[in-house]
């Protein structure tokens, strides 16, 4: 007799108080399921296709961006419209996961120049009220294509060499950066 | 439920024979890329090497390329190097690792495109070099051609891609790798 009851305690499973086990699969498990499998797609799609996240490697968008910084870019910012000036947009090389992230300043068919460290778009001066650096870049004028944007990042306190800026197409602007 | 059963069972055997033949059978896709992996991981060198290991690194690079490649790299700012064979990149490698202590290259995106023939391929990637006391890595799109030779892909072309690009700005060089 004392060894069945013994059997009858080992194969007893271990009852969870009730507060915890509502705490961990809820009132009602089948509900909670359907609950997280509903979220991993909507996190998945989100994700996959509408925003993906970005850490900022480097300072060439100080100070409006800074060197390890998480943010978000939207795929969709340019289904509805094109870009504009002063959007900050992420720019593919070739593939998905390192990417350009620069500040549109020149849009399809302008002329941009630098003077002195000043913005020319056709022959005005544009106001950037992002660029916050000392900047003593001087760059003969640039037309663009049909299809082409000049970007280049808000900190131009560094030698231009040394700074990755110009003209990028179209199909190479893949979102808006949101946060 | 017993034909569920089976039902799945077959799918998870059929699976498997489609892993397994994946596996003994790589694509030419898959080929390439893992090649292309074992050339950064090759280009690489960390600044404790010792100087043989650093020869011996230096040597093998000349294996993943054909005795006729062409090299063209041009990094804004950075360097211009056109090279012209195995020699001239295994003197390069020399010349690299002997002018900086470390070098860590990888190929975050690698995209690869095979012609009909499955005899020559094009890869689209991008560079991304970290220089040892360096903060800022280096990042540059760039284009390999690769030809299939006695069964191996070997790199015949690499190309520089402007992802960015001004006509009118040329910048001056100042050399951080000095490839020879």
């Amino acid at each position: 007799m004392p060894a069945q009851n013994q059997t009858a305690q080992r194969v007893q499973p271990p009852q969870l108080p009730n507060w915890l086990r509502i705490a961990l699969v809820g009132r009602n498990p089948k509900v909670t399921l359907a609950r997280i499998g509903i979220l991993v797609v909507t996190c998945f799609i989100i994700f996959k296709f509408a925003l993906f996240p970005i850490r900022v490697e480097g300072i060439s968008m100080l100070p409006t961006y800074r060197d390890g910084s998480v943010h978000l870019v939207s795929r969709t910012a340019y289904l509805w419209h094109e870009p504009q000036c002063g959007d900050v947009v992420s720019i593919r090389l070739a593939g998905p996961h390192v990417m350009y992230m620069k500040r549109v300043i020149g849009l399809p068919g302008e002329t941009v120049a630098f003077v002195n460290g000043q913005v020319l778009i056709d022959g005005q001066v544009l106001d950037e009220p992002y660029e916050k650096l000392a900047c003593d870049w001087n760059l003969p004028p640039e037309k663009l294509g049909p299809n082409e944007y000049f970007v280049v990042g808000d900190n131009r306190s560094m030698p231009p060499e040394w700074h990755t800026f110009g003209k990028a197409s179209r199909d190479r602007i893949i979102g808006k950066l949101l946060l | 439920m017993k034909i569920i059963f089976r039902l799945v069972l077959a799918v998870a055997l059929v699976a498997f024979g489609v892993w397994i033949w994946t596996v003994l059978f790589p694509s030419p896709e898959k080929v390439i890329r893992k090649r292309l992996t074992e050339l950064a991981r090759t280009v690489s060198f960390s600044p404790n090497e010792g100087n043989l290991v650093r020869l011996a690194g230096a040597q093998n690079l000349a294996f993943f390329f054909s005795t006729n490649v062409e090299v063209n790299i041009d990094v804004p700012g950075r360097v211009q190097h056109n090279l012209m064979g195995r020699g001239e990149i295994t003197q390069a490698a020399l010349g690299a690792r002997s002018a900086v202590n470390g070098l860590d290259v990888k190929f975050p995106d690698i995209v690869v495109t095979v012609a009909p023939g499955k005899q020559s391929a094009e890869a689209d990637l991008t560079v991304e070099v970290k220089i040892s006391n360096e903060r800022e890595p280096i990042v540059q799109e760039m284009k390999f051609t690769l030809q299939k030779t006695d069964g191996e892909w070997l790199v015949t072309r690499v190309e520089t891609v402007r992802t960015l690009s001004i006509l009118n700005f040329e910048p001056p060089r100042f050399p951080s790798i000095v490839l020879t």
